[in-house]
C-alpha cells in the first residue's frame, strides 16, 4: 500500500514536471510577473512579517525580540487611538460612498448615451486627479480665514469654524470631504453591471405592475450584488489605508484627532526608524482588514 | 531542442548582464598617486540664484549655482573625481533622507544637522554618520562658535562640519505699526506686558465693518518646528531638567508662559483662530504676504528675515522675544552644516571630507552669510562682518546670545511630538496648559526611562 502511494505520488510529481517542461513557454511569459510579484510583493511581505519580531538595526544585525513588537502595538495609546479614528473614518465613508455611487449609476443609466458618456467621464475625473491636489485644494476650502466653507457658513449668518484646528471637527472634515469626492470606481463598475441585468427582468416586472422604484429594489439593487460586495471590499481597504489627506491636511492632528493607522505606521518607520514596530503595526493593520474582509464578503454573499 | 538551448542561454546572457551592471553602479579606484577617484554624491536644497538670474519656471533662477560652482571648481583639482549634486527642495529632505537612511542609500554627503529632523543621535550610534574629527586641526576647531561645534558633537567626537547658525526671532511689520500708531520696541528689547500691550493695539478693524483686519500676534505649533517654544522659557521653563532625567514643562513657570501665550487668542482675542494651527506657510503668508499682511507680528527663524528682504519686500524690524519674570532675554537657536554618511573605503571618506571642507572655508561661511541669511558658524567669517549693510541680519546676530539649544536626547523627536500635539490642544482651547502637560508627563517620562 506505502508503495503505491510512493508510485502514485512519484507519478504525481513526474506529470507536474511534465506539464511544465510541454508548456515551457507559457510559464515563460508568466516569469517576468512572476519575478516582480516576488521580488516587490511577496518578499517584502515575508520579510516584514519577520521583522515584526525583531529590532531593526539599520546597519544590519537585527535582534530578535519576538513579540515586544506586538505587546508595543497593543499597549500604545496612539495606535489605539489611530485604529479608531481610522475605523469611523470608515464606517462613515465606505457605506456613504458605495450607496452614492449606486444611486448615481443609476440615474445616469437612465440617460440618453450622450449624457451618459458625460456624466460617466465627469464622475471618474476626480478618481484620476491627484490626491495631493485634491488634499490642498480642500485644505484651502476648510481654511479659518480664506476658505469656501467658512465663506458659504457666512451668508446664512453662522460663526467661522476651525475645520482642521479642532479635535471635534478636524476628523470629520476629512471624512466630509472622502464623501463629497466621487467615488468613479463604483460609479463606473456599476454602470457596467446595470449593462449587463437582462432587460426581461424589467419587462416581467413591467407585467407584474411594479413601478420604477420596486424594479430598483427588487431587481437592480440583487443582481449588483457581485459588484456591491466587490466595491465594499475594494474601499473598505482603501480607507484603513488612508493616508495622503491625514499628512498634507492635518499631520494627524490636533492631538491625536485625525491620526490614522497607515500614517502612524509611517511616522513609527521613516521618522523614528522603529522598522520592527512599524512592521508589526503593519501585520496587526493586514489582518483586521483580513477579518473584516472576510466578515464583509460572507455577509453580503451568504444567500447566493 | 536547439532552438530551446539557445533561447535559456539568451535568457542567462541578460539576467547576468543586468546583475553585472547593477553591481558595477557605484565603481571607484585609487589613481597612480595613490589618491581616491570615482562619484560622490550631495545633496542639497535651494539657496539663493546669482543676481539678475530669473531663469526657471517661477523666475526665480537657478538656487543651486553656488554648489554646482563649488563642485566645478573641485573637480577641476581632482582628476578622477566626479560630484553628483541632487536638488532636494528643504520641505521634502527630511523625509527622503529618512527613507534613504532606511533602504541604506543614502548620500555621501548631506545638509542636516543631528538634533532629530532627519538624523539622529541614535544613527550616529548605529554608525550610519561618520565622524569627522580626524580632518580638522585643532587650529580650525578653534575657529568655530563652541555652540556651534557641540551641536554635532557626540560623546566627544563630531559628527559633521557646522557651516550656519540661525536663532529665532521676533519679525514685526513696521507699516502696522504705524497704521496702528504704536511705537516699536527701542532697541527690540520689550517685557511681556509691553509685547501684549503692543498686539492689542495692533488688534483693530480697518473697515469699521465690525470683524478684526489685523491682529497683533500669530505663531503656530507643529512638531519638528520651535517658534513659539522661546515664550514658553520666558519665565524660567524648559521641556527637561538639565541632566534630562526629569519633564519640567509643567512646572508653573513653563505652565504659565504656555498659557499666557494661548491666551493672546483664547481671552485677549489679539491673535487669529488659525494661532496655533499647523500651517506653518499660512501663517508666514498672514505676516509677509503683500495681499494679506493680517498680523503685525510673528517669530520665525533667520530665513524669514531674507525672505522679508528678497522675495515679500516688507518693512520690518528685528526685535527680541519678550522678557518674562526672569528679566532676561531668551530664544532657540539652530546649527546647520554638512553631515558625512558611512563611508566602506578610506580614501573616499578623505575626499568627501575634503569637499566638505572645501564648502564650508571661511570665505565660503562669509558668502553665505552676505546672501543666504544665516550666521557664520566660523568666527573668522563673522570677523568678517558680513552684515555691513544689513541692520536686521546684525540685530538678529546680537540675539545669539540669548540662545538656548533644545535638549539632546535620543528620543527627543517623540518627545517633542509628544508636548507639540498637546500644545496644540492648548491653543485651539481644547486643554489648560495645566491639563495638557498634565498629560504629556507619563509619556514623556516613560520615553526619558
Amino acid at each position: 500500500m506505502k508503495g503505491s502511494k510512493a508510485s502514485m505520488t512519484m507519478n504525481k510529481n513526474k506529470g507536474t514536471w511534465y506539464l511544465m517542461k510541454k508548456n515551457y513557454a507559457a510559464y515563460l511569459f508568466l516569469l517576468p510577473k512572476l519575478v516582480l510579484f516576488t521580488t516587490f510583493i511577496a518578499i517584502p511581505v515575508v520579510w516584514a512579517f519577520i521583522l515584526s519580531f525583531q529590532e531593526y538595526k539599520i546597519m544590519g544585525g537585527n535582534d530578535w525580540v519576538w513579540l515586544a513588537n506586538y505587546t508595543d502595538v497593543f499597549k500604545s495609546e496612539a495606535f489605539k487611538k489611530a485604529l479608531m479614528n481610522t475605523t469611523i473614518y470608515t464606517l462613515v465613508t465606505v457605506p456613504f460612498n458605495v450607496i452614492t455611487a449606486l444611486i448615481a449609476a443609476s440615474l445616469i443609466h437612465s440617460l440618453g448615451r450622450f449624457a451618459q458618456s458625460f456624466f460617466r467621464a465627469a464622475f471618474y475625473l476626480p478618481t484620476v486627479a491627484s490626491m495631493v491636489i485634491i488634499a490642498m485644494v480642500w485644505r484651502w476650502m476648510y481654511n479659518y480665514e480664506f476658505g469656501l466653507f467658512n465663506y458659504v457658513i457666512g451668508w446664512f449668518g453662522f460663526e467661522s469654524v476651525n475645520w482642521l484646528g479642532q479635535s471635534n471637527t478636524a476628523l470629520w472634515a476629512i471624512i466630509i470631504m472622502q464623501m463629497l469626492i466621487p467615488f468613479g470606481v463604483g460609479i463606473i463598475l456599476y454602470l457596467a453591471s446595470m449593462s449587463s441585468i437582462s432587460e426581461s427582468l424589467y419587462e416581467a416586472a413591467t407585467i407584474d405592475g411594479a413601478n420604477a422604484f420596486q424594479k430598483w429594489v427588487k431587481i437592480t439593487i440583487p443582481m449588483l450584488k457581485p459588484s456591491t460586495v466587490y466595491l465594499v471590499l475594494l474601499s473598505t481597504i482603501g480607507s484603513f489605508q488612508v493616508f495622503t489627506q491625514i499628512i498634507l491636511m492635518t499631520g494627524g492632528g490636533p492631538g491625536y484627532a485625525t491620526e490614522t493607522i497607515v500614517h502612524l505606521i509611517y511616522k513609527t518607520g521613516f521618522r523614528d526608524f522603529e522598522f520592527g514596530l512599524a512592521a508589526a503595526q503593519s501585520v496587526v493593520l493586514f489582518f483586521i482588514i483580513l477579518v473584516i474582509s472576510i466578515i464583509q464578503y460572507r455577509a453580503l454573499r451568504h444567500d447566493e | 531542442m536547439k532552438g530551446k538551448t539557445n533561447f535559456f542561454t539568451l535568457l542567462m546572457m541578460v539576467v547576468l548582464i543586468g546583475l553585472l551592471t547593477a553591481c558595477s553602479n557605484d565603481s571607484s579606484n585609487t589613481n597612480e598617486d595613490g589618491e581616491w577617484t570615482g562619484k560622490i554624491t550631495i545633496w542639497d536644497g535651494p539657496r539663493w540664484a546669482q543676481e539678475g538670474d530669473d531663469s526657471g519656471e517661477d523666475g526665480e533662477g537657478n538656487k543651486y549655482f553656488w554648489l554646482e560652482e563649488k563642485i566645478e571648481e573641485f573637480e577641476a583639482e581632482h582628476e578622477g573625481v566626479e560630484i553628483e549634486l541632487v536638488q532636494v527642495p528643504w520641505a521634502e529632505l527630511p523625509d527622503k533622507l529618512g527613507v534613504n537612511i532606511a533602504g541604506q542609500s543614502w548620500p555621501d554627503i548631506a545638509p542636516v544637522d543631528i538634533s532629530g529632523s532627519a538624523v539622529s543621535i541614535e544613527h550616529i550610534e548605529q554608525g550610519v554618520i561618520e565622524s569627522v574629527d580626524e580632518f580638522f586641526t585643532e587650529e580650525e576647531l578653534a575657529d568655530f562658535y563652541d555652540n556651534a561645534l557641540e551641536a554635532y558633537t557626540h560623546e566627544d567626537k563630531l559628527y559633521g562640519v557646522p557651516n550656519s547658525i540661525t536663532v529665532h526671532s521676533m519679525l514685526l511689520n513696521l507699516d502696522l505699526f504705524e497704521e496702528a500708531g504704536v511705537t516699536p520696541p527701542e532697541n527690540g528689547e520689550w517685557t511681556w506686558e509691553e509685547f501684549v500691550d503692543a498686539a492689542e493695539q495692533l488688534t483693530f478693524d480697518r473697515d469699521g465693518d465690525g470683524e478684526t483686519d489685523v491682529y497683533g500676534f500669530s505663531t503656530y505649533i507643529l512638531e519638528g518646528y520651535y517658534e513659539a517654544w522661546p515664550f514658553f522659557y520666558i519665565n524660567g521653563g524648559q521641556p527637561l531638567s538639565d541632566d534630562l532625567s526629569e519633564f519640567t514643562f509643567d512646572d508653573p513657570e513653563a505652565i504659565e508662559a504656555i498659557q499666557q501665550l494661548a491666551d493672546l487668542k483664547l481671552e485677549k482675542e489679539v491673535a487669529p483662530v488659525s494661532m496655533g494651527g499647523a500651517d506653518v506657510g499660512g501663517t508666514f503668508q498672514a505676516w509677509a504676504n503683500e495681499e494679506q499682511r493680517t498680523v503685525a507680528m510673528q517669530p520665525w527663524a533667520t530665513w524669514a528675515i531674507t525672505a522679508a528682504q528678497t522675495s515679500y519686500p516688507t518693512n520690518f524690524m528685528v526685535a527680541n522675544y519678550p522678557t518674562g519674570s526672569t528679566g532676561e532675554p531668551v530664544t532657540l537657536g539652530g546649527v546647520g552644516g554638512w553631515t558625512m554618511f558611512h563611508q566602506e573605503d578610506e580614501g573616499k571618506k578623505a575626499v568627501v571630507a575634503e569637499f566638505i571642507k572645501h564648502i564650508s572655508s571661511t570665505d565660503e561661511q562669509y558668502r553665505m552669510s552676505k546672501e543666504y541669511g544665516v550666521f557664520p558658524a566660523l568666527i573668522s567669517a563673522a570677523e568678517m562682518d558680513p552684515y555691513a549693510d544689513n541692520p536686521e541680519m546684525a540685530r538678529a546676530l546680537e540675539m545669539s546670545e540669548q540662545v538656548v539649544m533644545l535638549p539632546r536626547h535620543t528620543e527627543w523627536k517623540k518627545i517633542d511630538e509628544v508636548i507639540q500635539r498637546e500644545l496644540q490642544l492648548v491653543f485651539n482651547g481644547e486643554k489648560t496648559a495645566a491639563e495638557a502637560m498634565e498629560a504629556a508627563k507619563p509619556e514623556v517620562e516613560s520615553l526619558l526611562e
